[in-house]
């Protein structure tokens, strides 16, 4: 990941506490396109706070490869296959999960942004990143609506598949462990098998 | 059957994201290219673009009552900078409401003010004094600025922090009303506290 940075501030402020001046998803355009984000670094837009995003490991980097492979496959032309793409999630939030199934279209979404109803599955890959992924990612698609979530959480050799968002929160949620084979919802014919996805 | 449902955990404000941070050069970049405006009333703490608290009318008029005062007793080698921009260390840009700062020819026209430039830094706290207290005040002491007051409007003191070593102000004054409060820059000026923070 490349910085712009000489180096970290001697005495990081506790964000936390302070009132932060947020970014619409237009703000965030504006910076890259003035330069002021670069392209080469790894970050997201969450609820108008501009977050550096974990650098990947090889392993996060293999799974995701992993089911973009059985995605690109298994889906033919009912779904369009996005690995790290962004979704303009609301107008302050434009987080880039690790892959998307999104509705087909014509245009393979050349022209617009994908949004929460263009999305069929949403996959994010958790290496180190997982508290982030669960507590401050999963109820903000929930929020907006993204139907279905699977947290790859490599450490704990699981898949957690969260469905039914109601009011903000996923109303279903389901553990999925090496042995067990694992369908979106959306797409119920295709069967990923856990433990090609969570080998040992 | 109904089931309990928890409810949803609250999307916390920014608690633990690892914020990108931005350089002076970009804070003044984002000003530039007009994604910042004059509508922001914002400051660059550590990398961090802060929202500052919207100046209410007991904060303006201390200010004011600060800028009628301060002049008469300063000598020419002095000016007086209200509410403008102090380039504190390589990661922040700050605006405290009042500076005594070294005069120069051109007003610092073509560069910012640093800490070394600064002789007197006041603060006038309303609802604003954690941070005031917690957050910039140590970043002064660390940046060597000599003599820092914070003016806290709620309780009707005045804090006056100077002699800063190993990141700290060393020696604290609170100063009530009925008495008077003298920069240590300038010996001669005696301000009467009361007419700072009327009762």
């Amino acid at each position: 990941m490349a910085s712009t940075q000489t180096k970290p501030p001697p005495h990081p402020v506790d964000v936390a506490q302070l009132p932060l001046r947020r970014f619409t998803v237009d703000e965030y355009f504006a910076m890259a396109e003035a330069g002021i984000l670069k392209r080469e670094e790894r970050v997201e837009l969450i609820d108008g706070v501009i977050v550096e995003m974990a650098p990947i490991g090889n392993n996060h980097l293999g799974t995701t490869d992993l089911y973009t492979m059985l995605f690109a496959r298994a889906v033919g032309d009912r779904a369009i296959v996005r690995v790290q793409g962004s979704i303009l999630l609301a107008e302050s939030s434009m987080p880039e999960p690790d892959l998307v199934l999104l509705r087909a279209r014509q245009d393979f979404y050349r022209y617009r942004a994908a949004v929460p109803d263009d999305v069929l599955l949403l996959i994010e890959v958790a290496e180190s990143s997982v508290n982030y992924d669960r507590y401050q990612k999963l109820p903000r698609y929930a929020q907006a609506g993204i139907p279905e979530v699977w947290i790859t959480v490599l450490p704990e050799r699981i898949i957690e598949a969260h469905v039914e968002p109601v009011a903000g929160r996923y109303t279903r949620n389901r553990i999925y462990v090496p042995g067990d084979t694992i369908s979106p919802s959306a797409l119920p014919d295709i069967e990923l098998v856990v433990s090609d996805i969570l080998p040992e | 059957m109904t089931t309990q449902t928890k409810p949803p955990p609250q999307p916390s404000s920014a608690s633990n994201l690892p914020v990108r941070r931005f350089t002076p050069a970009e804070f003044l970049a984002l000003v530039e290219v007009g994604i910042l405006t004059s509508n922001d009333r914002v400051e660059l703490l550590d990398g961090v673009i802060i929202e500052m608290a919207p100046i209410g009318d007991p904060h303006a008029g201390t200010v004011d009552i600060y800028t009628e005062m301060l002049p008469s007793g300063v000598d020419r080698g002095t000016l007086l900078r209200v509410q403008g921009p102090l380039a504190l260390d390589e990661h922040s840009r700050l605006y405290p409401d009042l500076m005594l700062l070294r005069r120069r020819a051109d007003f610092y026209r073509t560069e910012t003010p640093r800490p070394e430039d600064v002789l007197l830094l006041i603060e006038v706290a309303d609802s604003s004094v954690d941070y005031d207290r917690h957050e910039k005040l140590p970043r002064y002491a660390r940046a060597g600025i000599p003599e820092v007051w914070i003016t806290v409007l709620p309780e009707r003191i005045i804090e006056a922090h100077s002699e800063p070593s190993g990141g700290r102000y060393t020696h604290t004054h609170i100063f009530v009303s009925g008495g008077t409060i003298t920069p240590g820059c300038f010996p001669d000026i005696a301000l009467p506290v009361s007419e700072i923070i009327p009762g």
